[in-house]
């Protein structure tokens, strides 16, 4: 019964990963490089949806979706004027550009709004109990959330010209671009995607938790684990691979003290990368 | 150009010349004393280090508005240490190697003090802060280090006999990884046993964690009647809500810098209803509570407040004292005039004006009063206890 506990507190918890674990897997499976900005841009996205909620009164899903629109759209425009022009110089140039524009928004975000903690103004719900299990609701729509955005994302890959040509672009740019698909153009809009997708993670972590400026940098780590373990740039494998390190972190306990939660994780990518190196599903974008 | 001829050229530019070195003649005989202040602008300490800071430079510019020390100004350089070790480190190498300051306040972390401690006692810097850690004392400072927070075995033992007051036998602690983790809960178990209660559980977690749903099963196994939370802010609020959900109902106790009322406002009060918090209290009839309540303009300031603006007056006092500022001068002379049976002075003001008289002080702080051990710890405090209700903390009792 306590191992079966674990397994739904690691499934809850690998769920709040899930969704900007999308996000960078996204990014990483058209722009080929992996963005750390998207710690700012859960940070933006939940900030987004704070002002939503609290100073606008909007109720959950609206505010969602504000953190969706705000957290996408500054993650286009910053794409657009700082790491576009470091992409011709390499993967590892734009990867760190990425973490100085994550410090960069970041601390626009601590501008604004200070270093205070907020929460956002919606009740707290007690868990469901299911034979002795305890369910967190919130988390259980979490998990329902996470479900929907893959589904979305999966049908407009495989079912929109939009999305085929950003797949094209993904698995061969050059041919992608003589057969006429405009890369730039794509580029833009898997951007905002992803960073949209970043922004309502970050709301989401912010629901469970409290926000403050470091919200999405407190989780990107394990962020970039769950994308890393299930496969980097594999859209399903970005789900598989957070609920990996959900329940495998929740499971270590039966024989470790919390304190090494952590480590677990990060073995467990270690583990993972040794019998498949490609992730848990491989790097297909969908 | 008319106007000017070789001569008058030549005198003007002389006069510039010397309008020029004026102040830097009066800059050189006045050269600022660079005084250090490192503390968490961000991190979990973000809602006490900014409050610190202001305190520190309240009672600087009340001291340079005064005529400064041994007639030169006090100038703070800041740095935020982000409540993290790495960072705080870098940030006291920068003070001491490129402002060379002489001392460093406001580290607030035990684990930030821990780290940046070795680097101060090396370059001969004199530290204060208000991390409560027994090692942090135990440290081979060589004297470079003081605290004005009491120690966790203060603190512990303080708690446990609340607890226990309130009839509550089998305690669960769950709390975050630091310093302070193993030592706190030692304490406390050792004073409950007195008492014929205990520790029955004792669940240390991880930082930046989302959830803490297993670390509370984990806790709960053992069926304890309260819950000891030994957390920071940001994680402190994680747990609450967990056990909300959880739909755990018992009485639960947790350090006031957990739970200020910031971090209370970012949850529904049904979450912290009947939270109990303490906290070493700032000496609230003394003078020097009053007057620190002045100078910042507030209704009243916390622990936090009161023990930067001894920081700062201690450090000023000192180095009056000592007619030297450096952290050898700080380390050796502090306890001249902290303790003993000079004159007993509430603010820094007061105190160097008194110095300057040639008599003896002992100053007697805001936070309490500040009377270091040898290895550098307060030798005793009050303690404040409040409880949260619908969402707003309120005053239960002092001890």
């Amino acid at each position: 019964m306590e191992a079966l506990q674990l397994i739904v507190n690691g499934l809850m918890a690998g769920t709040i990963l899930a969704i900007p674990a999308i996000g960078l897997t996204t990014l990483f499976a058209v722009l080929r490089f992996t963005n750390f900005a998207l710690a700012s841009h859960m940070t933006i996205g939940a900030f987004a949806g704070f002002v939503a909620n609290t100073s606008l009164g909007l109720p959950v899903i609206p505010s969602l979706l504000a953190a969706f629109v705000i957290a996408g759209l500054v993650g286009w425009l910053s794409d657009e004027f700082m790491l576009k022009p470091l992409r011709a110089t390499g993967f590892i140039t734009t990867a760190i550009g990425s973490i100085a524009l994550t410090i960069a928004l970041e601390n626009i975000v601590r501008f604004i709004f200070g270093n205070a903690m907020r929460g956002y103004n919606l009740p707290l719900r007690r868990d469901w109990v299911i034979h002795d299990i305890r369910v967190s609701p919130q988390q259980a729509e979490n998990l329902v959330i996470a479900v929907v955005v893959m589904a979305l994302l999966f049908a407009f890959l495989t079912l929109t010209r939009t999305g085929k040509a950003m797949r094209a672009v993904a698995d061969n740019p050059m041919l992608a671009a003589i057969k006429g698909i405009n890369a730039d153009m794509v580029a833009r809009l898997v951007s905002f995607v992803g960073m949209g997708l970043a922004g309502l993670g970050g709301m989401l972590i912010g629901l469970d938790t409290t926000i403050d400026p470091l919200v999405g940098f407190k989780t990107i780590l394990s962020v970039f684990a769950a994308a890393v373990v299930g496969g980097l740039g594999s859209i399903p494998g970005a789900v598989v691979g957070a609920l990996v390190i959900g329940v495998g972190e929740e499971l270590s306990l039966l024989v470790l003290t919390p304190a090494y939660r952590t480590a677990v994780g990060f073995i467990a990518i270690l583990l993972v990368l040794t019998f498949r190196p490609r992730g848990i599903l491989g790097q297909r974008a969908y | 150009m008319s106007g000017f001829d070789r001569r008058t050229l030549l005198k003007l530019s002389a006069a510039a010349a010397a309008a020029g070195a004026m102040p830097i003649r009066a800059y050189a005989q006045g050269e600022p004393i660079r005084v250090g202040i490192l503390t968490p602008l961000t991190g979990a300490g973000g809602n006490d280090g900014p409050r610190m800071l202001k305190a520190m430079q309240a009672v600087f510019s009340e001291v340079n508005a005064a005529g400064g020390v041994l007639g030169r100004r006090i100038e703070t350089i800041v740095e935020d240490d982000q409540t993290n070790p790495e960072a705080a480190v870098r940030a006291a190498r920068k003070l001491i190697e490129v402002n060379k300051v002489s001392v460093i306040m406001g580290t607030w972390a035990s684990a930030v003090t821990a780290a940046v401690a070795p680097v101060c006692w090396e370059s001969k810097t004199f530290i204060l802060t208000v991390s409560g850690a027994d090692s942090i004392t135990l440290l081979p400072h060589q004297g470079f280090l003081v605290r004005t927070q009491p120690t966790s075995k203060l603190q512990a033992n303080a708690h446990a006999e609340f607890i226990a007051g309130m009839g509550h036998k089998r305690v669960a602690v769950i709390g975050i990884q630091a310093p302070f983790a193993v030592p706190t809960k030692d304490h406390l178990d050792s004073i409950l046993k007195t008492k014929g209660g205990s520790v029955v559980s004792h669940v240390i977690y991880e930082k930046d964690k989302p959830t803490y749903r297993s670390e509370i099963d984990q806790a709960m196994k053992e069926k304890p009647d309260f819950l000891y939370l030994n957390g920071y802010a940001p994680d402190t609020v994680v747990v609450l809500r967990d056990l909300f959900r959880a739909n755990i109902n018992l009485p639960k106790f947790c350090q006031s810098y957990a739970v200020p009322q910031a971090t209370l406002d970012t949850m529904p009060p049904e979450v912290s209803e009947g939270v109990m918090t303490g906290q070493p209290s700032a000496d609230v009839e003394s003078s020097a509570y009053r007057k620190a309540v002045e100078r910042l303009g507030a209704k009243e300031i916390d622990g936090y407040e009161a023990q930067a603006t001894d920081w700062a007056s201690l450090a000023v006092l000192t180095m009056a004292k000592a007619k030297d500022t450096s952290g050898v001068a700080l380390k050796d002379n502090i306890r001249k005039i902290s303790q003993g049976s000079g004159e007993k002075v509430y603010t820094a003001v007061d105190g160097l004006k008194a110095l300057a008289a040639g008599k003896e002080i002992n100053y007697e702080g805001a936070s309490g009063p500040c009377d270091f051990t040898d290895i550098g710890d307060i030798l005793g405090c009050r303690f404040r206890y409040m409880k949260v209700a619908k969402g707003k903390l309120e005053f239960l009792k002092l001890v």
